[in-house]
């Protein structure tokens, strides 16, 4: 039953995720511009430009950097649609973790100095922040009884009574998830940095339009998994959550717009002391309650 | 109007001369003015990039690199010759050294001149740079269907 | 019974046997033919008795009790007679200390201690005997091929080596291989725990001979590294069964379980000892330098130590002694720390490393950690990850054991930056090698489900601090996995394919390997409940409520998916060709050279992120051996009166 459930929402998820993120990555520009005093571009510029790659010629490095976009793009689908079906939580966090790999994997195919410093960097990214993603499963876990996303639903009170540490923890590597400054180490959405593009240098036309399609999906996922904290019984609840899940991506632009880039030894260092700090509390807490 | 011309993202290369029109250029792409509500973005890579500004003369130690970044930009592109010493070699034509205008290197699609080349002729031969990225795109999309 | 008698009987036969011949034709013919008898017979064992609970065999006999007792002398000499050449005294001693622990305990302690039933099986050791007779012939047919090169490679580049060192030591090689595989299926089929303890000696010293195969300094050293601690682990055990008389007044390995859970206090010791002697022999820190140590040996030696036996028979005995774990609060809590410790601090260490084969071992010696973890546990859905992460550590490590020693031979290197290209270089291996690597440690592959399991009952036990090495230390596996798998992905021009002139037989073995991998990731559901469940029901008469059956096929069907990708034609044949961007003018994309400033030419060359400052040997190891050592010994001192149940 649930195996079915997954599929739907996997390829329900294929469909929505795009749009809504595609909006929201509009919005995030105008966010942006608005913040340095600008008017930014129209709300489906991020639509636009993805149209236009796609229009673009076809060439390639490797040959195999589209091929393995395209799987990053598949697993991401599933790794939403697993956690929208309310699907097991650990299980889309370890899929989306794959589509990352077959992201560094296209990096590296290139032999680009540049792609294969950023993906070095996004492997260490990957490192960051996968023990608060770990940790913050675990804690959900045990506030809600399941790892089970839908479980929120049969719940008497949102997990973040329980889990606020933790939350906080998500927060912090949300921020690397997102690329955002001032962890957007190995790519960034702006141009011009010291690593040329980073991961995506070699990367063009419909290739990069997979990977701005894929963020936009990761976007909405993990903005889905902070709303999630948010939920319980009662539908009206699900407007809380995505209240709340709007306000941190408000507020990881904020923070994008904030502060500068820092090295990989800092983003790594914060990022494992969050998550002791933030993760091993809560659990701690949680074991005794 | 097509998606190329709503997206129009740019490479700039400064060849050689005062850097006057570089500085212009970049004074024109600088949040000020903000382009990207036309959808422009500067990126800083060729493979990324739909226009190739180029200021300066090319001369014997910088064409192979100009030549390089246009080889290297995905079809359909164009490429805008900004200032006078990129339209024909300007005030450096009989420089022992300088071969010509960027045309001497890559076919170029708009010639905006002036020293140094003003905001409104940048903007202007962006604008038109964007209809012909249009009809190139075009074009590109029936020869892969006739492909 | 006539089966598992068969399996135990027949290698050693055949281990006699290739001592005897000396030509290649005749030994190809040999191991290949006994390979197949014994991945037969132990797929017929499993059919035969899949699923099916404990059975004990009653057989004993005097006669072999007293081989076994003359074996352990033979050891104890061998040990003895190579301490002596090589002047390594702690080797002498410990050996002398075992030899007449042993003799004491065969002619004066033990002598009236009888154990009627004497072999037994059960699905544990189904599973076991599947891993070593698969797996571990497969090694073996590998390496028919690798030391053909191994021996040219000997006789053309070994200027510099005496003649000892040069010597075509190959009968004895495969003898050592097989009679290898004769002692583990001895551990995992006796309940004799004299003859289980005879076969755990003879693998210790068959790894011994065989890590010291080249004779060269270095080997011998590491050999004797390996046989110090592993006698340490070996004296143990020996000193557990001295416990288990006095106290349990039994040596039938099942009536010791079973007497420990009624009595816990009385056992407390021996099980802890028992633990101590699997940890060694598995590796956990503080005794994993030997492990490292036993890259220098052929590399179907550490395929064959790694991946199927050896080190598997350590985590063996752990998993089987997990009951007595459940009601004794001190040796568990030890197996718990060293097993949780030493795969966080390895998967750090793993990190810094850029030899690919030391790669492997600290990701063997990590995954052993949690396996033993695993153990410590001790609930059902722990011991289900335990043997599954088994199963596919088993699979997966010898294929990419296998792969690396084939690219050695072929790229004159085992170091992951010179696996540059490999793509390119060695089409089918490199393809075969990135699964190995994926399969080691990302979703959807069998090893990260067991990875999952392990996490949910970390939870459900309250183990936190073990949560926490889990999800540090598994956050640094994605590390080191990720950058080599990058290094792999690497394409460039077409350079030339040197993987034309493998050996067919290391092809078959690689592809047999890969297969294993391959069907234990897509029938996962299929193989929990046929090999797995069954065990996990007759030791803890429940199954833990774990990962639900429909994610487990969402696992398969990924994993399905994954290798499409990475088999069916993952190249784009229409995308054109482009040139790398360097930043300037390209001389020459494919090697990353372009035209510097001063018109010169320059090579564009970038290394992975090894990390050294952070994770490097020389910070991490020292207080992770010291803290783990500290644990065993306030462990053992611990269990001597510490109540096993607080």
């Amino acid at each position: 039953m649930s195996f079915i459930a997954t599929l739907i929402g996997t390829v329900a998820f294929a469909i929505v995720a795009p749009i809504l993120g595609c909006l929201l990555a509009g919005l995030d520009r105008i966010i942006s511009a608005r913040m340095q005093g600008r008017v930014g571009p129209p709300l489906l510029q991020p639509y636009y430009d993805v149209r236009k790659l796609l229009a673009k010629d076809n060439v390639s490095v490797s040959g195999v950097d589209g091929v393995y976009m395209t799987a990053a793009l598949v697993f991401t689908a599933f790794a939403g649609g697993i956690f929208f079906s309310g699907g097991n939580l650990l299980m889309s966090a370890f899929v989306i973790t794959m589509a990352g790999l077959f992201f560094i994997m296209a990096a590296y195919s290139s032999r680009s100095p540049y792609a294969e410093l950023g993906a070095g960097r996004e492997t260490v990214q990957v490192m960051a922040y996968e023990p608060m993603v770990l940790l913050m499963a675990v804690c959900f876990y045990m506030a809600a009884g399941t790892f089970n996303a839908g479980g929120v639903f049969s719940l008497n009170a949102p997990v973040i009574l329980y889990t606020i540490p933790a939350f906080v923890g998500f927060l912090f590597i949300l921020t690397i998830k997102l690329r955002k400054s001032p962890f957007d180490l190995s790519t960034s959405h702006h141009a011009h940095q010291e690593l040329v593009r980073g991961t995506t240098t070699e990367m063009s036309g419909k290739t990069l339009a997979k990977v701005e399609v894929m963020h936009w999906c990761e976007t909405v996922l993990f903005l889905g998994w902070t709303g999630m904290f948010f939920v319980w019984a009662g539908p009206v609840s699900l407007i809380l959550g995505i209240i709340v899940a709007l306000a941190a991506w408000f507020f990881e632009i904020w923070i994008d717009n904030n502060f500068a880039r820092v090295k990989w030894q800092a983003m790594l260092r914060s990022a494992w002391a969050v998550a002791l700090v933030c993760g091993g509390i809560n659990i701690i807490v949680l074991m005794f309650m | 109007m097509g998606y190329a011309s709503k997206s129009p993202w740019v490479i700039h290369y400064d060849a050689s001369s005062c850097n006057g029109c570089d500085i212009e250029v970049l004074a024109a792409l600088c949040p000020g003015f903000d382009v990207e509500r036309f959808g422009i973005i500067n990126t800083g890579n060729p493979k990324h990039a739909d226009i190739f500004l180029v200021t300066g003369s090319v001369n014997e130690r910088n064409i192979s690199v100009v030549k390089q970044i246009y080889d290297q930009m995905v079809e359909p592109k164009v490429v805008v010759a900004c200032g006078i010493c990129a339209c024909t070699g300007g005030i450096f034509h009989d420089c022992y050294n300088v071969i010509g205008g960027v045309d001497k290197a890559i076919p170029v699609d708009v010639y905006a001149p002036g020293c140094a080349v003003r905001p409104e002729a940048i903007i202007d031969a962006v604008v038109q740079a964007i209809g012909i990225l249009e009809e190139k795109s075009k074009a590109l999309k029936e020869s892969k269907k006739g492909a | 019974m006539q089966l598992i008698g068969f399996l135990i009987l027949f290698p050693l036969v055949v281990a006699a046997l290739l001592l005897l011949v000396r030509g290649d034709g005749l030994r190809n013919a040999i191991v290949w033919i006994s390979a197949v008898v014994i991945a037969a017979g132990s797929i017929m064992l499993a059919v035969q008795y899949l699923g099916a609970a404990w059975t004990g065999f009653v057989f004993s006999s005097q006669a072999i009790d007293l081989v076994a007792c003359a074996i352990g002398v033979a050891i104890s000499a061998v040990v003895i007679g190579f301490g002596v050449k090589y002047k390594n005294y702690l080797a002498v001693g410990l050996a002398i200390v075992q030899l007449v622990g042993d003799l004491i305990f065969e002619f004066g302690f033990a002598h009236g201690t009888h154990v009627e039933v004497g072999l037994y099986i059960d699905p544990l050791s189904v599973v076991m005997a599947l891993i070593i007779g698969i797996i571990g012939s497969g090694i073996c047919v590998y390496a028919l091929g690798y030391m053909v090169d191994f021996q040219k490679h000997l006789d053309e580049h070994g200027e510099g080596l005496t003649d000892l060192q040069r010597k075509d030591r190959r009968p004895t090689f495969f003898s050592l291989m097989f009679l290898f595989l004769s002692a583990m299926f001895v551990i995992v089929f006796s309940n004799n725990m004299i003859w289980m303890f005879t076969g755990w000696e003879i693998t210790t010293v068959c790894s011994f001979l065989l890590i010291a195969y080249t004779r060269t300094d270095e080997a011998v050293r590491n050999a004797f590294r390996q046989i110090i601690m592993n006698m340490l682990g070996g004296i143990a055990f020996l000193a557990a069964l001295y416990f288990a008389v006095l106290n349990a007044g039994t040596l039938s390995f099942q009536d010791f379980i079973l007497f420990g859970l009624g009595s816990p206090w009385l056992v407390a010791v021996p099980v802890c000892l028992l633990a101590f002697a699997g940890l060694t022999k598995a590796a956990q820190m503080p005794f994993h330098t030997w492990l490292l140590g036993a890259m220098v040996a052929p590399t179907p030696t550490s395929a064959l130590l790694h991946s199927s036996t050896m080190v598997k028979a350590g985590v063996f005995l752990l998993i089987k002694l997990a009951p007595l774990f459940a009601v004794c609060m001190v040796p568990a809590q030890m197996v718990i720390l060293v097993g949780g410790l030493t795969f966080m601090l390895c998967s750090f260490m793993a990190i810094s490393q850029t030899n690919a084969k030391r790669v492997l071992a600290y990701s063997t010696i990590a995954n052993l950690g949690l396996i033993t973890a695993c153990a410590g546990v001790a609930t059902p859905e722990a011991i289900w990850a335990a043997i599954l992460l088994v199963i596919f550590h088993a699979a997966a490590k010898s294929l990419l054991f296998l792969c690396v020693g084939t690219a050695e031979h072929h790229i004159g290197s085992r170091d992951i930056e010179d696996m540059d290209l490999l793509f390119e270089r060695m089409p089918k291996l490199a393809r075969l090698m990135m699964i190995g690597i994926m399969c080691m440690f990302i979703a959807p592959f069998g090893m990260l489900i067991a990875k999952w399991a392990t996490l949910v009952s970390f939870v459900d036990s309250r183990q936190m601090a073990l949560v926490l090495l889990l999800a540090f230390g598994s956050a640094a596996t994605f590390m080191f996995w990720g950058k080599w798998l990058g290094k792999l992905a690497g394409i460039a021009g077409s350079p030339e394919n040197v993987e034309l002139d493998v050996h067919p037989s290391e092809w078959i073995s690689i592809a047999l390997m890969a297969a294993l991998a391959l069907i234990a990731c897509l029938a996962l559901p299929i193989m929990s409940k046929m090999l797995v469940e069954p065990y996990i029901t007759s030791v803890f008469m429940q199954l833990g409520s774990d990962i639900s059956v429909d994610n487990l096929w969402i696992t398969s069907i990924l994993a399905a998916f994954v290798f499409v990708v990475m088999f069916a034609g993952n190249r784009d044949s229409k995308a054109k060709r482009a040139d790398v961007y360097l930043a300037g003018v390209s001389v020459d994309s494919d090697g990353r050279v372009y035209r510097n400033s001063l018109s010169g030419e320059t090579t564009a060359t970038s290394r992975n992120l090894y990390l050294d400052s952070i994770f490097g040997e020389g910070i991490v190891r020292r207080p992770g051996e010291i803290l783990c050592a500290a644990i065993i010994i306030v462990a053992i001192i611990a269990s001597g009166f510490v109540p096993p149940v607080l």
